[in-house]
């Protein structure tokens, strides 16, 4: 019987499955939205999900300098991997495996799918995947300093004079204290999240690594068929993941009571968070260079995250 | 009997280096025989120490010839092994083991291969005994033999261009640090009359006079210089880059590790001053700017080796600055990021070397690529290595360094000192820094394009590949497993570094310590982690064996792997927006561009830093050392 609920637990909800499903609805939400700004139409919401599956049907082409074993294998990793980190990021008051991995733990199973990007582009032998694969790091480098001062800055207010990296515990406290969003000391951290984020998932303008009109999808070039299916599902499920830790790092508070509520509210405060920090700054900027985003990067969203870090040392 | 295990593996391994150099010159079988059994034998005689003194934390003495102390008073040499000095004497054991098997293999045809297995088991024998040895003086020599076969083996490949150069560079510098550590030691003898560590610890704690705290700022900057932190780091890079790659193996992984043993033999029980706040600022700043240091420099690199080479001063400024931390659950961390540094870092130079065998001595990252398609079980195990140092769950390398992180940041929280949090967000970032060179390497090297002077690369031999998928397993088995190792293998080590008690009085006689008013530190053995890479794997193969079922049962005709045929080759060529695919490789030098743009100023320091003329270095050693004393003079009076 508990096999069977943590069957569920992994591989339903909120596991594999609803990672996938929330991914996508998030990426269609985005697209919609971004067409409405723009004053277009756009397509139908569930417009990921056709593409998904027209994808999967497609021929699976391995280019000549390609390593077909990495080549191949990368896309299953980067996928697995997030499906697991959704585990451990509690949804309201509601956490399917807890004491497995906190907060710094999750930075950097985070990072797993990144290199295994990284990987497969490499694998593929491309020089356009070479070239992305390398701005794809520099990203990487680039708002990992802000998010890791975010989260100690995170711990500190949590734990105060102790060790607190458990998002449970985050969790519960911010059900206490209420959500750490009220916080005026945290404000900061919290933008600076907010622009952790698309970094993250490789929107504009923060999408150098990928820079269709420029490198050809940097990483993904040669990719194609149900390979490529797996990485852009990637991508829809890191939305769900980077909202969903915002939410449950600042939004935790919340709590209306019943599984099915909570969900909802976490789904709907995901949302928000994406039209603010993905879908917004998608369709009202262009894309920075790479060395310019390193720079942004290290001195106005690290400066932000070190603001807040200071404001908590010192017990505000 | 198990008394004499410590003795016999010394005595074994220099015995073997003379009998190699008598019997092994000529004939290859001989000389490999005698370096297999000795090296098996010091293996088994070491590993058989795990029980007695590991698990059941016994100290094992043994005083040479049987010259007792007299009166309170140690005048002969004592070998005692605790708990400490054994852990790091696997390491190298290990370390050792290993590389001697991959040697066959990467050594086979070189010249004067008698003369190389002589100085290697000198080197291995010279780090056991300074590990096992419970005589300051004795420490001493030890390290000189260590050096200077180290630095033999390091210009071991005379017509190699810069191994002369290099050779003479770390000979320099290290004879500079011994010169350190033998001043040191002369002001103790002058201010106590004695050697032995255990009796020293027992005159020498809490009471630093200004003599002994002189000898002390010699020590730690002399064992510093062994263990090459920043700026003391500086001929490691041209050593690892001319060495042959067994020896950097051990280089990386064992003769820094010894420098490292040193210090914490040094603070934590012969002067015992890990309590005080300066001391504790000192070396986790020395340990956060070599962390830093080492892995900046290093992305800039272009050869191999030397980005290895640079990597290894980065993992020990990681150590050092665990170590620093003066808490247990630092010292854990430091101690396990030790042994699970050898393992990875030995693996990344046992690549490095299989790769630069197999395509004839390339190691420039601009040279090479593509070769995992020629060589993809070297590919494998250095991905392997490369997970592991970037830190990458659930290898070895994210183990230690998550409970170096815990301990950084605990010590902020509990100390109040924002300090401690820079550091920890300094080695959280490093982590990131180090994952990007490793992109670097597996891009310019393995994966990308192959070039035309590298088509008839093939893969390394069997032996050579043996132990590098060995030390693969043991680096998942010791990630997994890090509870097991760090409670069963790590922590006794640190129990035995701040428990002086029992150290003092199995060489010294019952009472000694607590005649002497020595008393234990407060041991504070906290683990809270709440990383559990079982449940973890389980989760992985749970949702891997799901997708794959999925994705069976869906395929049919559709999606499915097309075979690339000569008749469609344009269809499986790279795309290149419609024009004739051409050879272009993306190689070292043109990563990671938008990082290297923004750190120009930096840079350019380094570069004037690192001019390469040795007078420059040395004077960075010896202001370096002042420093270090002044300091100490100025905050721990």
């Amino acid at each position: 019987m508990i096999i069977l609920q943590y069957l569920f637990y992994i591989l339903i909800f909120p596991g594999a499955l609803f990672t996938i499903a929330a991914g996508l609805l998030l990426a269609g939400i985005d697209r919609k939205v971004i067409a409405h700004m723009q004053k277009r139409i756009g397509p139908p919401v569930a417009q990921p999900v056709y593409d998904f599956f027209k994808l999967l049907g497609k021929e699976t082409i391995i280019p000549a300098t390609a390593n077909r074993a990495a080549y191949l294998i990368a896309p299953v990793v980067s996928f697995v991997s997030l499906c697991i980190v959704m585990l451990f990021i509690p949804i309201l008051g509601f956490r399917a495996i807890g004491g497995a991995a906190d907060m710094i733990v999750i930075l950097y199973l985070i990072t797993i799918p990144g290199a295994a990007l990284i990987v497969g582009g490499a694998a593929s032998g491309s020089p356009f995947a070479g070239i992305g694969i390398s701005r794809e790091m520099v990203t990487m480098m680039a708002y990992e300093l802000p998010l890791v001062i975010i989260l100690l800055t995170v711990a500190k207010k949590v734990g105060g004079d102790m060790l607190i990296f458990d998002l449970g515990i985050v969790s519960a406290y911010q059900a206490q204290a209420g959500s750490l969003i009220t916080e005026w000391s945290m404000i900061p951290a919290a933008v600076a999240m907010l622009l952790v984020i698309p970094a993250e998932i490789g929107t504009q303008p923060f999408d150098v690594a990928e820079a269709e009109n420029e490198i050809c999808e940097g990483p993904l070039v040669e990719y194609s068929g149900s390979p490529l299916a797996l990485f852009k599902l990637s991508i829809n499920m890191k939305m769900i993941i980077m909202t969903g830790l915002f939410t449950a790092l600042f939004f935790g508070g919340i709590r209306t009571g019943f599984v099915i509520t909570d969900l909802i509210v976490f789904v709907l405060i995901s949302t928000a968070v994406m039209l603010v920090c993905i879908t917004t700054t998608h369709a009202i900027t262009a894309r920075l260079k790479i060395e310019h985003l390193f720079k942004f990067y290290w001195t106005v969203v690290a400066g932000l995250a070190l603001v807040s870090a200071v404001l908590v040392w010192i017990g505000l | 009997m198990i008394q004499h295990f410590p003795v016999l593996a010394v005595m074994s391994l220099f015995l073997g280096a003379f009998l190699v150099e008598i019997f092994g010159t000529k004939r290859e079988a001989v000389r490999n025989a005698i370096t297999f059994v000795t090296f098996t034998l010091v293996l088994i005689l070491l590993y058989a120490l795990i029980k007695p003194v590991i698990l059941e934390g016994r100290v094992i003495s043994y005083w040479m010839g049987n010259w007792e102390p007299v009166a309170g008073y140690a005048i002969g040499i004592g070998y005692e092994v605790d708990a400490l000095g054994l852990v790091f004497a696997i390491i190298a054991i290990t370390a050792f083991w290993l590389s001697n098997l991959y040697s066959f293999g990467y050594m086979k045809g070189e010249h004067h291969l008698g003369h190389f297995y002589t100085l290697f088991m000198m080197l291995c024998g010279s780090i056991i005994g300074f590990c096992m040895t419970g005589d300051l003086f004795n420490m001493y020599i030890m390290v000189e033999i260590m050096t200077f076969s180290a630095v033999a083996l390091t210009g071991f490949n005379t017509d190699k261009d810069g191994a002369l150069e290099a050779a003479l560079k770390y000979l320099v510098i290290c004879s500079v640090g011994s010169g350190f550590i033998l001043t040191g030691i002369a002001l103790i003898y002058l201010q106590c009359h004695t050697l032995n560590i255990a009796q020293l610890a027992t005159m020498l704690a809490g009471r630093l006079t200004p003599t002994t705290l002189m000898s002390f700022g010699l020590i730690v900057a002399g064992f510093g210089v062994k263990s090459f932190m920043v700026p003391f780091h500086t001929p490691l890079a041209d050593a690892h880059a001319v060495a042959p790659s067994p020896i950097s193996m051990v280089l990386s992984g064992v003769v820094t590790k010894a420098g490292v043993y040193g210090m914490i033999r040094c603070i934590y029980i012969l002067f015992r001053a890990m309590d005080l706040t300066q001391m504790q600022i000192l070396i986790t700043t020395f340990g956060t700017v070599t962390m830093f240091l080492g892995v900046s420099m290093a992305l800039k690199q272009h050869d191999f080796k030397r980005l290895l080479a640079f990597h290894s001063i980065s993992q020990v400024g990681y150590i050092l600055l665990a170590v620093g931390l003066g808490t247990t659950l630092g010292l854990t961390g430091g101690i396990f990021h030790a042994a699970n540094h050898m393992l990875f870092k030995g693996l990344l130079f046992l690549a490095a070397g299989a790769v630069l065998h197999q395509t004839g001595g390339i190691t420039d990252l601009d040279r090479l690529g593509g070769l995992s398609k020629k060589m993809p079980h070297t590919t494998i195990c250095f991905l392997v290595g490369a997970a592991a140092i970037s830190g990458i769950p659930p290898f070895n390398g994210f183990a230690s360094k998550w409970l170096i992180y815990q301990a950084a940041y605990t010590k902020a929280i509990e100390s109040g000192n924002f300090y401690y949090l820079i550091v920890t967000i300094a080695a959280l970032t490093v982590s990131v820094m180090t994952l990007a060179s490793f992109v670097k390497i597996t891009q310019a090297v393995f994966f990308g394009q192959l070039s035309e002077a590298n088509k008839d690369v093939t893969e390394a031999p069997k032996v050579m590949l043996v132990p590098m998928y060995i030390i693969s397993a043991l680096c998942l088995i010791t990630g997994v497993g890090y509870k097991f190792f760090a409670s069963y293998f790590v922590l006794p080590a640190v129990n035995s570094a701040v428990n002086v008690t029992n150290y003092i009085d199995v060489m010294m006689g019952d009472g000694y310590a607590a005649a002497a008013g020595v008393s234990n530190m407060a041991a504070d053995n906290v683990m809270i982690s709440s990383w559990s890479p079982v449940v973890y794997l389980i989760l992985f193969v749970t949702v891997l064996a799901a997708a794959c079922i999925v994705i069976l049962a869906s395929s049919g005709d559709r999606g499915r792997v097309v075979e690339v045929t000569d008749k469609d080759a344009l269809k499986h060529s790279n795309f290149f927006s419609g024009e004739e695919p051409v050879y272009s490789h993306v190689s070292g030098s043109d990563m990671l561009w938008g990082y290297k743009h923004n750190f120009k100023a930096y840079y350019n320091i380094m570069d004037k830093i690192h001019t390469g003329r040795m007078t420059d270095y040395c004077s960075m050693v010896v202001i370096a050392a002042a420093v270090i004393i002044v300091f100490m003079f100025m905050f721990m009076r």
